[in-house]
């Protein structure tokens, strides 16, 4: 962009500034308006949360747990109390990861300082959202794992999904955790129908108190995060994320 | 030459309507997300379905009636997320009032995309179904390849890309295809919590692809055919509903002329009605004595007739007979038994062949069947035993090991209490003859509770108890018990002196006229 072009909106956004686009609004882009960097960081992270759907996100999420908390309210066989949360816990993975997907491309991936921070700020707290009220929902309620096993799978399931918005496609990241749904639930279902898989990787069929099964998970997510805080999920560039 | 030398064109140029159909949809081949899936839900199936399939035996009744739900889970999110997310892509890509203005109708264009991503998803699925049942075939002593299992798995694919293309399309949004493709997984895998017993509607499900409270049941395709009641239906009520969800995708306002929405709504009407017909079905049937599900209104009687086939022998001292799909378990059956027959071989009463039966099921409260043998273990003139193999029974799978070791401890003293006439309330010197007949054949037997056949349940945690493979008349004598004392004598006497005295007394131990002491 030139010097003498219109700013976009996600150019203000990511410059951390108010700039009127238009009119008279574009004498004063000059003399940003005086509001106090709290007040600008607050604008700052209401309009990334809006463009990454984080508000649609925490209400998936939230269904999620409500969905879960109702469905513990049923009977389950074994079967289905193993796999019930995991299935859960996926759904919310796969909320959090669709909101690394950007609408506006590479344009704020250029000019964005703050992204990075965005990214991290934005994914730790959807996740941690995530696990506390999946963690909430089973309080009272038979939880199968109980909350380790919920923090371990949702932290590793996402981390699947952000590798996968990393690597592959911001859009289609949601393939990550939901493919990986199946592989787990298969591993739980072969605990008594053996041979049994009992590889760390499919931790959703470890114990809760696992070691291996929770250093793979968090591994995953641990890189999951860092590629998405530093280098962003690959956004299409012809696709409304 | 100018524009105005040129000819005039006498009539539009138009292309055939089946050929414009067929090159669309080829266009939509090209760029459909199924085509990039399609390594997704292999790798998912064989992960799942493939690995489970191939650790089963090689019958054709296990092989098929595990690959079915196998195959349904493995493909249902990656197939129904590929379609929802083919379903949301006018609106992502923001072509929407671009193609709407197009000559083809939007009904005609949606389906073309649809059909596009199920042609990619069954393309996926043969490739996995081939390979299962070419390894099987390979495997398989005896039978053919049962085809409903595979068919009812390959209709639940058109039916999953028509509902995830349809929220697709109507519930565009970031969200959608990543949750289609969980609660496809939740609807199917744990639908079947709801079954309760063999008449409930739900087996409608296909991820049902046996009586649910048993799941496969070996014997089928083996000593009767397989009953394609449920298969009929459920391929009923997925080509149903399949066509509701097309037919609906026509309704909508705008969705073009009035014509192609009357269609939709023909469509749509009659497809419902299928599946409401066809899960109606489903709630008639009961399991029945080969342990399948038979729907009376789609039940052909003719197929309850055992199947006719020449089973295959060792040459043992008595001869084990078995089916021929049974035929790799005839080497461990032999073996296993060869000892305890050997100690019977000539006695009077002795059966004169050890034959393998096929297994009864009866539906019990709630979710339990009981199985086992239909009438007496051992009869007819000569007296044949008849025997159920470990590896046909409802349950985990069993290792031939673990079979041949079934046989040795349970198999081997019910023959030989079916011999002596041993049960709870034989005498004595009934218990103690057969334990001496099992130590002389180094048999370590394996007590079981007296009576009554196991049942089983899916609502049981943990694997379903083991059944027992006979008659479980087997008693024995308690160590430390007089009984224990002359069996051990008795053992200690030379094999010749043993028949011997069996050859002359065995009537009268069997008529309880033999007391201990009267045993050498």
């Amino acid at each position: 962009m030139t010097r003498g072009e219109t700013p976009s909106a996600p150019y203000a956004i990511e410059a951390g500034k108010h700039v009127h686009t238009e009119g008279p609004a574009t004498a004063r882009a000059a003399a940003p308006r005086m509001t106090g960097p709290p007040r600008a960081g607050r604008r700052l992270v209401r309009l990334y949360a809006t463009s990454r759907r984080v508000p649609a996100a925490v209400a998936v999420v939230a269904a999620c747990a409500l969905g879960l908390r109702l469905a513990l309210i049923g009977h389950w066989d074994s079967y289905g109390a193993l796999q019930l949360p995991l299935v859960f816990e996926a759904a919310a993975a796969a909320a959090i990861t669709v909101t690394v997907a950007s609408p506006l491309g590479e344009p704020e991936r250029v000019t964005g300082r703050w992204l990075p921070y965005l990214r991290l700020a934005a994914t730790l707290a959807l996740t941690a959202v995530a696990a506390g009220a999946l963690a909430a929902a089973g309080t009272g309620a038979h939880l199968a794992g109980g909350t380790l096993d919920v923090l371990r799978n949702l932290i590793g399931l996402t981390g699947i999904g952000l590798l996968c918005a990393a690597m592959i496609n911001s859009g289609l990241a949601w393939i990550g955790p939901a493919a990986y749904l199946l592989p787990g639930a298969y591993a739980l279902y072969t605990q008594w129908h053996h041979p049994a898989l009992t590889t760390p990787w499919l931790w959703p069929a470890r114990p809760p108190h696992d070691l291996g099964a929770a250093i793979c998970a968090g591994l995953v997510f641990a890189a999951g995060v860092a590629a998405i805080t530093v280098r962003g999920a690959r956004d299409p560039v012809d696709e409304r994320a | 030459m100018t524009a105005t030398s040129a000819p005039a064109r006498s009539a539009p140029v138009t292309s055939p309507p089946g050929r414009s159909a067929a090159r669309l949809l080829r266009l939509e081949l090209r760029h459909n997300a199924m085509l990039w899936m399609m390594p997704v839900a292999v790798a998912l199936f064989w992960v799942t379905a493939g690995r489970k399939t191939m650790a089963t035996p090689p019958l054709w009744g296990v092989r098929a009636a595990n690959m079915q739900p196998t195959a349904v889970l493995a493909n249902a999110s990656p197939v129904a997320g590929a379609a929802a997310w083919m379903g949301s892509r006018e609106s992502r890509r923001r072509t929407t009032d671009l193609v709407n203005i197009t000559a083809r109708p939007w009904p005609a264009r949606l389906l073309a995309t649809w059909a596009a991503t199920t042609c990619w998803a069954l393309v996926a699925y043969l490739a996995c179904v081939g390979v299962v049942y070419g390894v099987t075939a390979q495997q398989a002593t005896w039978g053919g390849p049962l085809w409903w299992p595979a068919v009812v798995a390959g209709a639940s694919l058109p039916a999953l890309t028509a509902l995830g293309f349809a929220v697709g399309t109507l519930v565009p949004s970031r969200f959608t295809a990543p949750l289609v493709t969980i609660a496809a997984f939740f609807v199917l895998a744990l639908s079947t919590q709801l079954i309760n017993g063999s008449q409930s509607y739900w087996q409608i499900s296909p991820v049902v692809a046996a009586p649910w409270d048993i799941g496969p049941d070996p014997g089928a395709g083996t000593f009767y055919a397989f009953q394609p009641d449920l298969p009929i239906a459920q391929v009923m009520f997925l080509t149903g509903l399949t066509a509701a969800v097309l037919g609906v995708l026509a309704l909508p306002t705008g969705a073009g002329a009035r014509s192609p929405r009357r269609s939709g709504v023909a469509v749509a009407t009659a497809g419902l009605l299928v599946a409401g017909t066809a899960v109606a079905l489903a709630g008639t049937g009961r399991l029945d004595a080969q342990g399948m599900i038979a729907i009376p209104a789609l039940h052909d009687a003719a197929s309850d007739r055992p199947l006719r086939y020449t089973p295959v022998c060792s040459h043992t001292a008595i001869p084990v007979c078995l089916n021929p799909a049974y035929a790799s378990y005839l080497p461990a059956t032999e073996t296993a038994l060869a000892p305890t027959l050997d100690q019977l071989a000539g006695l009077p009463g002795a059966p004169a062949r050890i034959s393998q039966a096929a297994v009864t099921y009866q539906q019990g409260r709630d979710n339990s069947v009981g199985f086992g043998l239909a009438g007496l273990p051992i009869s007819g003139t000569p007296p044949v035993f008849h025997l159920l193999l470990p590896v046909e029974l409802p349950g985990p799978a069993v290792t031939t090991s673990e079979l041949a070791a079934q046989l040795r401890s349970i198999t081997g003293p019910s023959i030989v209490a079916s011999v002596t006439g041993d049960n709870p309330g034989a005498s004595q010197a009934q218990h103690a003859v057969t334990t001496a007949l099992l130590m002389a054949a180094r048999v370590v037997p394996s007590h079981l509770p007296a009576g009554g056949t196991p049942t089983i349940g899916n609502s049981v945690a943990g694997p379903p108890p083991g059944a027992g493979a006979g008659s479980e008349q087997y008693v024995g004598a308690a160590p430390g018990s007089p009984a224990y004392a002359a069996a051990t004598r008795f053992a200690a006497r030379p094999a010749a002196v043993r028949r011997a005295w069996l050859t002359r007394h065995l009537a009268a131990l069997r008529a309880g006229r033999i007391s201990l002491g009267q045993l050498p």
